[in-house]
């Protein structure tokens, strides 16, 4: 089997729409721990949703390796400080219901999100929008109410139909996209049987929501691949299984420690820098991830338009810790008490556990608190913490600065969650925000991002790697940084005896 | 009668007061459903919206009264994550949860039944020995580790089943011996101590003096006594199992209700759970009724009380 098949898959998806007929290919089975809930790319809010969205629409704009909004199924000019022209190309025109997509139905999808009353989570970022309308089926102008250079990658949204949104079609579980891949049925309610347009390839994505069991079903050959949320210790087993292909490539999704700054202990800066110290991240790394993941210093990832690659690691160094919190008035006579607040998830406790150790020879007592994820995450919300661990996922646009450190955006307002004020941040958002180009908002954001390290708003710990395996009769999917499913849009069974060649 | 409508009144109040303690804990916990579907990074006045468009601005009584209403014409809302009618979320659930709770039940009584009347019949012999030996291993082995190690050992290594999934009759053998073991085992230790009891009646050594044979004895006169504890424990777990078997459910990818009212409840999607909690007690009603009539078939004396 040559690499020219995937290629070739993947022009045919990009070109093509969903009118070709269904070949005899053997299903490809996919795994993934937790079902898609809302096929409706308007409305979904979990990682599986989004990530199958994906292959099922396509998207005005998307964002390129670096984050950087690209053309999707449209180009764009900016006519003036707030006015935009999309012109859409003749890629990925054609509905699943067989119908051409046009500058009409972007204009219906968008206005649906910011009707009053939508429950869209995307409403938000569609706030600057003054007016829009469509000026031929190919051509669609946006007013905007301020200048914003960031619109385009504010416009990585999915496509529908607008005689579908008119009659209120239940895109929820029937979705209509004009993406690489349609949906066949629903086998049952925790599975997806979805049809490639380009090659009618069947895929079915299958939820096993046990990692034990899902490695189990890939060794058994019930499924014949799978990615993400699997335990190290069940990565290195796969690696070793006979007709098992790992692939792992650099992830952009941030573990990090949050402090909560409006508690006296963690809201001086020689405690926040004594803990960093009293981390060995690299050893946590080894140990806990089998040496998958990188180190981090930012919540975007050096290769991000945005981010910084620069900037200096706390290193680890209980002895320096120590000796700051010595300076904070702690010490063994008055040791420092802290509280962890994790999920219940039996990795999250196990890194709780390696941080308690770490953090116990520097001379700071935690204690750990595992709950459910939604008391966990109502709890750091309501800022109910200390301490807290947790993932930053998805994030590509910078607009998480705002969201996460703008003194303006505590909770329920913004995820500032850590309750972190600094003017100087603010600042620099703001003016990051209203930057003309994209390249001029780069120096800002650095700025802010080196403020943000030395005061330690938050422990930044790693990206984890992004793992899948795979059947050896498997080939043509890569995983992606950010977790996403793409490579199913290439992904090919080839035949046991061609794999043998 | 009477004691057929009173028990239907009883558990039609009983249906009235879950109703309502459900809609408040729902409304009494912490988090906000329209935070939950707008995110974190929602603005103030989409906030305000929302919560007019869904009617959660309006009086806690004036929402209890349309959740009634809505429960009077079955709809029981749309969950907040998937957009979905709640209805529809538990109807495709149900079957699964039904089928696994049928399957895991029929295969408890099918061993416990012979295996609880053996032991008693040959109390403290070996055979009563080496049924309360397995009855205590089987109650004793908790689900999370019996599924992966019939997995392991019947799919893997022998590759007779499925390892999970919902796919045909076959997959249904390892989840319901999951879940069917521990039931089995504490079945039998109840077939067990309640057949002594009974054989121990003056009744049964009366008909004994009647000549009547040792399988007439157990058949006519022991087990029909014998079983009306028995089968309280049934209702029980059989109600249980309806509530869905989160963790069975899980282990083997099985789409009932017990997984999706985990999942519920961590996403804090109050409809559905609200949906769920009230379609569990629901079938903890129905089946614990169904029970108590069964008693008054069974048992004359309860007739006449």
């Amino acid at each position: 089997m040559s690499g020219a098949r995937p290629l070739a898959l993947g022009a045919a998806a990009v070109l093509g729409g969903c009118a070709q007929g269904a070949r005899e290919d053997a299903v490809i089975r996919f795994a993934v721990a937790r079902p898609p809930r809302n096929l409706d790319p308007r409305l979904a809010t979990d990682a599986t949703s989004e990530r199958v969205n994906r292959l099922l629409y396509r998207t005005l704009v998307r964002l390129d390796a670096a984050a950087r909004p690209v053309p999707g199924l449209a180009r764009w000019e900016r006519l003036g400080a707030t006015r935009y022209r999309f012109r859409l190309g003749e890629q990925g025109r054609l509905f699943s219901d067989g119908s051409r997509l046009t500058a009409h139905d972007v204009v219906a999808t968008l206005e649906s999100i910011r009707a009053p009353g939508s429950r869209s989570p995307h409403r938000a970022a569609l706030a600057g929008i003054a007016a829009l309308r469509a000026c031929d089926d190919d051509t669609l102008e946006l007013a905007l109410h301020a200048p914003d250079a960031a619109l385009p990658s504010r416009l990585v949204l999915a496509v529908l139909p607008a005689a579908a949104i008119a009659r209120d079609h239940p895109f929820v579980t029937a979705p209509i996209g004009s993406g690489p891949l349609r949906l066949v049925e629903r086998p049952d309610p925790d599975a997806l049987l979805l049809e490639r347009c380009a090659d009618g390839q069947r895929i079915a994505l299958v939820t096993v929501r046990d990692p034990s069991v899902r490695v189990m079903k890939l060794l058994r050959g019930e499924v014949d691949l799978l990615q993400g949320d699997l335990p190290p210790e069940l990565v290195d087993h796969l690696a070793r299984a006979p007709g098992i292909a790992v692939r792992a490539v650099p992830g952009a999704n941030l573990s990090y420690l949050g402090f909560n700054l409006e508690d006296p202990r963690t809201g001086s800066l020689a405690v926040r820098r004594a803990i960093a110290q009293a981390i060995d991240r690299p050893l946590l790394i080894r140990t806990l991830l089998g040496g998958r993941a990188r180190l981090a210093e930012s919540i975007l990832p050096p290769e991000h338009w945005a981010g910084r690659g620069d900037l200096a690691p706390w290193p680890h160094d209980p002895g320096r810790a120590q000796a700051l919190l010595a300076g904070a008035g702690f010490g063994p006579g008055n040791p420092l008490h802290l509280t962890l607040k994790t999920s219940s998830d039996p990795f999250r406790l196990r890194l709780a556990g390696a941080l308690q150790a770490q953090l116990a020879a520097a001379g700071i007592a935690l204690a750990v608190q595992g709950h459910d994820w939604g008391t966990f995450f109502g709890d750091v919300k309501a800022g109910r913490f200390t301490l807290y661990a947790l993932t930053w996922v998805g994030v590509r646009s910078p607009d998480i600065f705002r969201y996460a450190l703008h003194s303006e955006s505590l909770p329920p307002g913004g995820a500032n969650r850590g309750r972190y004020r600094n003017a100087s941040v603010d600042r620099l958002i703001v003016t990051a925000a209203r930057a003309p180009s994209l390249a001029a908002a780069r120096a800002p954001y650095a700025a802010l991002q080196a403020i943000v390290h030395a005061e330690l708003a938050l422990v930044p710990l790693w990206y984890e790697d992004q793992v899948a395996a795979q059947r050896a009769t498997i080939r043509g999917y890569r995983p992606a940084g950010d977790g996403n499913y793409d490579g199913l849009a290439q992904v090919v069974r080839v035949p046991v005896a061609a794999k043998e060649e | 009668m009477g004691a057929l409508l009173g028990r239907l009144g009883e558990a039609a109040a009983s249906l009235l007061g879950v109703c309502t303690l459900v809609f408040l804990l729902i409304h009494l916990v912490p988090g906000d459903p329209v935070a939950a579907m707008l995110g974190e990074g929602a603005r103030a006045v989409d906030q305000a919206e929302l919560r007019a468009a869904l009617g959660l601005d309006r009086p806690l009584w004036t929402q209890y009264l349309d959740y009634l209403g809505g429960l009077a014409r079955l709809d029981l809302g749309v969950s907040l994550h998937s957009g979905r009618a709640v209805t529809a979320l538990l109807a495709e659930r149900a079957g699964p949860t039904l089928e696994l709770a049928v399957a895991a039940l029929a295969l408890a009584v099918v061993v416990a039944l012979p295996l609880g009347v053996l032991a008693a019949l040959h109390q403290g012999g070996w055979i009563d020995r080496v049924a309360m030996g397995f009855s205590m291993l089987g109650a004793a082995i908790p689900n999370f580790w019996l599924g992966p190690l019939l997995i392991l050992v019947c799919s893997l290594w022998l590759g007779w089943t499925p390892v999970s999934g919902r796919d045909g009759p076959l997959s249904l053998l390892l989840p319901a011996l999951t879940l069917g073991t521990g039931l089995a085992a504490v079945l039998a230790r109840m077939v067990r101590s309640s057949l002594l009891e009974v054989l121990g009646e003056d009744y049964v050594r009366t008909a004994r003096a009647k000549g009547a044979g040792p399988a007439r004895v157990l058949w006519r006169h022991a087990l029909r006594n014998a079983w009306l504890p028995v089968l309280t424990l049934l209702g029980l777990q059989f109600g249980a199992l309806l509530g869905g078997a989160v963790i069975t459910e899980t282990v083997f990818a099985w789409p009932g209700l017990g997984s999706l009212v985990v999942e519920s409840i961590q996403a804090r999607d109050y409809p559905l759970v609200q949906g769920a909690v009230l379609v569990i007690a629901l079938a903890y009603l129905v089946v614990n009724t169904l029970t108590d009539l069964l008693y008054l078939a069974l048992d004359p004396r309860i007739r006449s009380r």
